[in-house]
């Protein structure tokens, strides 16, 4: 046995864990989670854990259930939110065929190999996600949606649930190894923003699964609902999760190159090239939802052309502002994303189509420093923007025909996660809603 | 001087060994040197590998120098062995004639090294390690100049005190410190004064951790360093103290690699440290523990099996070996273990460019690493239970793994001996030019050279090759050697005196070789090497050669177990084992078979002389249809009854799907001559059986009233059948002029009834299984038609789409003439003079869409079935078909049962793109693999491309597919597949 294994399994009996819960995430980003009694955990950390793949959303039919989950002594952390008496500890694990063979559903194998085709390249993946999220005073069926307050962006309210949860749920997260770079009250109503400090990809994608969780409890604790809906209120902004990224070949950050336009690499240029040529078909992973596209739609912090801009908060990517002491700082920000999405598959498919601008080096056209949703339509045709896809079904389409996506997810994932989004399309198109009541119904 | 005396002389210069006795003639002339010392000179040049090259070094030193060496016997005789094997030491000494004393020197010590290369840098005592006086070139020169001097005197002690092997790479090894200890020295000259203190450790790996370092090589090492905790107080500041330790490391890099005037002594690669080159440069010991803990790979345990502080501060070093050791031992307990290893154990036989595989002593099957390597895995895997075997010198290692009974005692000692002389041979060779090579030269002078640096003085060319191919071979044989024939000993008698593997520890190397059930295995091994018969005999020598090649494979436990049920079919057979024994190439391929197809395995079971065509690839290669017809014939004339007949032709069947599925498995042949030849031996099979059926009715009955022929349909009539086809026919008769159609039908029926029951009677032979299920009306049609009634059936049809199925049909068996009118009578219904109108393209295009809904089986995943899945069988089929039905009237090519030549056909014609031509192939041949692989593999057909192990693993082996990738088969089947059906959903539906 080695020593973390070692470590775990006395901490267990040290602070006197009743319940291990080994953690690992479905295709569609949900948390998955299954409790083991400590006993049971020193046979699980030899052998895994078998369970029936078939249960789970996108891992596995009937026929090929039988599946392995075999926690990661690393991730060990103890729940801090259930109170001293009866203490919970968690794992995330690592998805097996029954072969040892790595199971290709698996979202973090997903990541992984992606992650390892980077390294092939000479490459480590950096991510620095922002996010947002609202805090309701109800949960859902308890009425109509109540934000907590009415606060805007960066207000101080220092007797606000908000100031109170940020604060908590911050302590939490760094009680559990999380660092957390920034937080503040957003523009809207009751929004929170939280800002992981960057990390590499899959260690920010563990972290991410966590941080959701973590908000979601400290929230029950204090009596109120976190929700990642990417837009909960039609008047209200949607809650993004914008994502600073940057590779590092060694020591050095790639995307810095002192001198150049806005201290950008070839390597940087190429990579926003790929995510900018590539956007339509990723979208349907950055944004997954119906409800994705609601948010897209609806302007502010979200972008919806394909386009780039030094520090321009319209565009799809946004160079921030150089700061000439921090070379190794240079990044880019990726605004499309949600916080509903897949984590692994989402930096997974952003980390591809980066990597695709690379490999083929495209070029980059030039940025705006316009306004986007300033601009006409037909200026915007001039400067050769195209929209992002305005509906998960047009997102579905254009990741259809994607050699991209599907070598990236692999076969298995790209097409459970087609056939699953179709049908929630099929089944959003049944829906008749409110708006369309109170539009027609007076009318017609 | 007189002529005479001359050629005399030049005689005497040819016996001693010069090749070119003039120019050595007129260089020893030059010279005034008395007699006496010429011939000792003589003399002693000619105990020199390369007397000419011996001379040369000898003319090109300063005069003075020369002197200095031609004066002193034991410098002089010495200066001609080195300088002799080693044209870079003579440069080195006509540089440096200072180092002419080292050669008359033999004591080599590690601590005067150390201290003398300290020296050389001028390195004073600081309480944190020793600091030189500087960092400049003129530090570096002298660094070099020393090391040189060093590596000269451990040249001496090689050659002319021809220390072993064993201790001259030690002395490198010591060597390698004592610089590394100066570099460092070097570096720490170079820090600012203000630098956080800190405390480093060079820990040695590979070669120069264990001791056994080349003349010439990389130096492998990872740094360690901590800060430093003044006296009582706290913990130093770590950050600051690792980027002082990194400058070291640095420096220490440079020191040792810098180009300087005196050229570089060797690169020190730093990059098996954590995350390899990616990682950090330095890191303190609990990071290191850490990355050991949860990121590290096999292979990295592997490495550190070598790990030993080599300079900088010793406790931190200890710490560390200490801390690691421990991690390492766990590995051979961690779940990927087996699987690792043998991904890494290809690697190591893969890496070899094929252009230099005969000269390389390093890489490939047999090669040094090779040796290394196999060492350390079984250290890893019996280290864990036992201490005694857990040195990091390959020979130690190999010493106490015989000591203890992990290898026989004898295996060990060859190995031992082998390793040795290869790699003795290995510094001869670096030793001529100080270069890192491990290939053995071409030239015959170098070769030559190479020989008497060996000592092989009377025909050294010819002596060194065959020294070195008996000890070549010896090491080829390693697997069996050192892992494979212990485990007969687990299971044998004991000689007294003589240790053993431990039936846990037999156990233990069979689970890390890929045996699933150990415990079986021993049984197995045990009833087939117990007893004192020839046969146990045999099969003792036999077995650790077997055991390798059976771990080769998918399922290793079920060729062991088909193994002895072979020898106990055959073991009393002369022949049987003696071909075994004697053509290698006959139990390999056995062995491939048995550990990877169980319906080859049951092929060869049913008859287990089978085997005997293993021995020449002449004899695997599939008989093509007219040889096997001529055997079948020769089979129906020498028996008089049809049962015997039709079990001849069987038996002529079983052999040859044994030989194409042997053909499959070894790699032999490709995707389509096995379909054809399966087609092939059943059309053969089933022409046999109607002529046998025939003569039997026709002698219950009196003759027969009709003509009779079968017609082949589907993936038959197009020749693509598998391993699991049944054969799909029609039966079609024709009534002689003037016969009852009743007397006719009946006799006919009775043919083919006859023809099924010969084919299908339980035998040892697998049966032939007909479906005439594809004729008129189906199973609810009569069996047998007449031509004519053939012809009112098809007049009857209306949708043109129904001619479908007659696309494939081809006249297979029978008379031939009524094959050629059956065939005229069906060829406008299936290629339409006008084509499909619109509605049957409509009406086709619907049908295939809800055959796609309703005929998958429930549960199935679509992207996994070969038939009816997406991207599978019957979606590029009915592309080809479509296109067949609308142009085949206009276009001849594609009038064809096969379906790439249609496909083909269609693209010639400009009906489809070559490239969706190439993605449906490769679709309907992945397929096709597949459902080869999967009947091979379980020996059943199966529609399904298996999701989960074991017949997963099964399959995607066959496939090419290494241990732990089956999910990599899935991904690739879903992606060619996927691609295939974006063409059909573009060419078949016209989206």
């Amino acid at each position: 046995m080695d020593k973390q294994t070692d470590f775990v399994l006395r901490t267990i009996e040290e602070r006197d864990i009743r319940f291990v819960r080994l953690w690992f995430t479905d295709v569609l980003g949900t948390l998955k989670s299954v409790a083991v009694a400590p006993a049971e955990l020193e046979a699980a950390f030899d052998e895994g854990l078998g369970f029936d793949g078939s249960a789970i959303e996108g891992f596995a039919r009937v026929s090929e259930a039988d599946m392995i989950a075999k926690p990661d002594p690393s991730t060990f952390s103890i729940l801090p939110w259930r109170g001293e008496s009866a203490g919970v500890a968690r794992l995330f694990c690592d998805i097996h065929m029954p072969d040892g063979s790595p199971s290709y559903a698996d979202p973090r194998w997903v990541l992984r190999r992606t992650l390892s085709r980077a390294a092939d390249m000479g490459f480590t993946f950096y991510t620095h996600p922002e996010v947002e999220f609202y805090l309701l005073k109800n949960a859902p069926g308890e009425g109509p949606l109540e934000p907590i307050d009415h606060y805007g962006y960066f207000d101080n309210s220092p007797q606000a649930i908000g100031y109170d949860f940020r604060r908590n749920a911050i302590t939490m997260l760094e009680a559990m190894g999380i660092s957390v770079e920034f937080s503040h009250h957003e523009g809207g109503p009751g929004q929170q923003e939280i800002d992981l400090r960057y990390a590499d990809a899959l260690s920010t994608a563990d972290n991410l699964m966590t941080f959701r969780l973590v908000v979601k409890e400290v929230a029950l604790e204090q009596g109120v609902y976190a929700t990642f809906m990417p837009k909960p209120f039609a008047d209200a902004p949607g809650s993004g999760m914008h994502t600073h990224l940057s590779l590092f070949e060694g020591d050095r950050n790639a995307f810095f190159e002192p001198g150049a336009p806005y201290q950008l690499s070839k390597v940087a240029r190429s990579f926003i090239a790929g995510l900018l040529t590539h956007a339509p078909e990723i979208s349907a992973v950055t944004n997954q939802f119906v409800n994705s596209y609601k948010r897209l739609a609806g302007g502010g912090e979200a972008p919806e052309w394909i386009c780039w801009g030094h520090n321009n908060r319209s565009a799809l990517v946004r160079v921030p502002m150089y700061k000439p002491t921090k070379g190794n700082s240079t990044r880019i920000e990726f605004r499309s994303l949600d916080s509903a999405c897949n984590p692994y598959l989402a930096f997974s498919v952003i980390l591809a189509a980066g990597l695709k601008g690379i490999e083929e080096g495209y070029e980059l056209p030039p940025g705006s420093e316009d306004d986007v949703w300033a601009l006409t339509p037909a200026e915007r045709r001039a400067l050769g923007m195209a929209p992002l896809p305005t509906s998960l079904n047009q997102a579905i389409q254009a990741m259809e025909g994607s050699e991209l996506v599907a070598e990236t997810l692999g076969e298995h994932v790209f097409d459970f996660f087609l056939r699953n989004k179709k049908a929630e399309w099929d089944e959003y198109r049944r829906q008749v809603n409110q708006w369309e009541i109170d539009r027609y119904l007076p009318l017609l | 001087m007189s002529t005479g005396r001359a050629i005399s002389a030049t005689a005497a210069l040819a016996r001693a060994g010069f090749v070119d006795t003039t120019a050595a003639h007129e260089r020893v002339s030059s010279w005034s040197i008395d007699d006496d010392l010429r011939a000792s000179l003589i003399d002693d040049l000619s105990s020199a590998a390369d007397p000419d090259q011996a001379l040369a070094a000898l003319a090109d030193l300063p005069p003075e120098a020369r002197r200095q060496v031609l004066a002193d016997d034991r410098t002089r005789a010495s200066f001609c062995i080195v300088c002799g094997a080693s044209a870079a030491l003579g440069r080195h000494l006509a540089r440096h004639p200072e180092h002419i004393a080292v050669l008359s020197q033999h004591e080599i010590d590690a601590d005067v090294i150390r201290q003398d290369l300290l020296d050389a840098v001028a390195a004073v005592d600081t309480p944190l390690g020793p600091c030189a006086r500087g960092s400049g070139f003129d530090v570096l020169d002298e660094l070099r100049v020393a090391y040189r001097r060093w590596l000269l005197a451990i040249a001496v002690a090689d050659l002319v005190h021809e220390e072993r092997f064993d201790e001259v790479s030690r002395h490198l090894a010591d060597l390698a410190d004592a610089t590394l200890e100066a570099g460092l020295a070097v570096a720490r000259a170079d820090l600012p004064t203000d630098s956080e203190p800190c405390r480093i450790a060079v820990i040695a790996m590979g070669k120069c951790g264990g001791q056994e370092l080349n003349y010439i090589s990389d130096v492998d090492v990872i740094f360690v360093a901590e800060a430093v905790s003044p006296e009582g107080g706290d913990a130093g500041d770590e950050v600051a103290a690792l980027k002082t330790a990194t400058k070291l490391a640095t420096g220490l890099i440079r020191a040792c690699g810098e180009h300087t005037a005196e050229g570089s002594i060797w690169e020190v690669d730093a990059a098996l440290r954590p995350e390899g080159k990616a990682g950090a440069l330095v890191r303190t010991l609990a990071s290191h523990i850490g990355y050991y803990q949860r990121w590290a790979t096999t292979w990295e345990f592997q490495a550190l099996l070598k790990a030993r502080p080599a300079a900088g501060d010793r406790e931190l070093g200890s710490a560390y070996l200490d801390a690691m050791a421990d991690k390492v031992w766990e590995a051979a307990g961690r779940p990927d273990f087996v699987v690792d290893v043998q991904r890494m154990r290809r690697r190591v036989e893969e890496h070899v460019p094929a252009r230099e595989a005969d000269r390389q002593l390093k890489l490939g099957r047999g090669g040094l690493r090779d040796v290394e390597f196999s060492v350390q895995l079984l250290q890893l895997v019996h280290g864990r239970s036992d201490v005694m075997v857990r040195s990091p010198t390959t020979l130690t290692a190999l010493e106490s793994l015989a000591t203890w009974g992990y290898v026989g005692r004898d295996d060990g000692a060859t190995l031992a001996s082998a390793y040795r002389f290869l790699r003795t041979l290995e510094h001869r060779i670096q030793l001529q030019d100080l270069r890192r090579t491990h290939l053995i030269p071409e030239a015959d002078h170098d070769l030559r050279r190479l020989g008497r640096s060996m000592g092989y003085h009377r025909d050294p060319v010819a002596e060194l090759t065959s020294e070195w191919g008996t000890h070549a071979r010896e090491v080829r044989r390693i697997h069996e050697k050192l892992f494979y024939r212990p485990l007969l000993q687990a299971v044998a008698r004991l000689e007294p005196g003589e240790a053993r593997l431990t039936p846990e520890a037999a156990a233990e190397r069979l689970q890390a070789l890929g045996y699933a059930d150990p415990a079986g295995a021993l049984r197995h091994l045990e009833a087939l090497t117990s007893g004192v018969s020839r046969r146990a005999a045999i099969q003792r020598t036999l077995l650790p050669v077997l055991l390798g090649w059976f771990a080769r494979g998918a399922d290793p436990d079920a060729a062991l177990l088909s193994f002895r049920r072979m020898s106990e079919d055959l073991g009393s057979t002369p022949w049987y084992l003696r071909l075994l024994r004697d053509e290698s190439a006959a139990a390999e391929r056995m062995a491939m078979l048995l550990s990877s197809s169980r319906y080859s395995s049951d092929l060869l079971l049913r008859s287990p002389d089978a085997v005997a065509m293993l021995a020449e690839e002449s004899d695997i290669a599939p008989r093509g249809a007219d040889q096997l017809r001529t055997e079948v014939t020769a089979a129906l004339s020498r028996h008089d009854n049809a049962e015997s007949s039709v079990a001849a032709v069987r038996a002529i069947r079983r052999r040859e799907l044994f030989r194409i599925s042997a053909a499959d498995i070894l790699g032999l042949t490709d995707t389509v001559s096995i379909m054809r030849g399966i087609s092939g031996v059943t059309e053969v099979s089933i022409e046999g059986a109607l002529q046998a059926a025939i003569e039997a009715i026709s002698a219950d009955r009196g003759g027969i009233p009709t003509r009779i022929t079968i017609i082949g349909m589907g993936r038959f009539g197009g020749g693509e059948l598998g391993y699991g086809s049944d054969a799909d026919v029609m039966f079609v008769h024709d009534p002689l002029p003037g016969t009852d159609d009743k007397e006719a039908a009946d006799a006919a029926l009775g043919v083919a009834n006859e023809l099924r029951r010969l084919l299908s009677v339980p035998s040892s032979d697998p049966p032939l299984e007909i479906d005439a299920d594809l004729r008129p009306e189906g199973r609810q049609g009569p069996l047998v038609r007449t031509l004519a009634s053939y012809a009112a059936y098809y007049a009857r049809w209306s949708a043109p789409w129904e001619a479908q199925a007659l696309l494939r049909a081809r006249a297979i068996a029978g008379d031939q003439e009524l094959g050629a009118a059956f065939t005229g009578l069906i060829d406008p219904l299936r290629w339409p003079a006008d084509g499909l109108t619109d509605e049957a393209l409509r009406e086709m295009r619907r049908l295939k869409a809800r055959m796609e809904a309703e005929r998958l089986p429930r549960g199935a995943d679509p992207t996994l079935h070969t038939k009816l899945g997406r991207g599978g069988l019957a979606d590029v089929e009915w592309v080809a078909q479509l296109m067949q039905l609308r142009h085949a009237a206009a276009v001849p090519a594609l009038r064809t049962t096969e379906t790439i030549a249609a496909l083909d056909a269609a693209v010639a014609a400009g009906l489809l793109e070559a490239v969706d031509r190439d993605e449906l192939v490769s679709a309907w041949l992945m397929a096709t693999r597949v459902r080869n692989a999967i009947v091979l593999a379980r020996g059943k057909a199966g529609d399904q491309v298996p999701s989960a192990p074991p017949d997963l693993t099964g399959v995607a082996y066959l496939m090419g597919y290494g241990p732990g990738h089956g999910s990599d088969l899935l991904e690739d089947y879903r992606r060619v597949t996927r691609r295939a059906r974006s063409v059909v959903d573009r060419v078949f539906y016209g989206n």
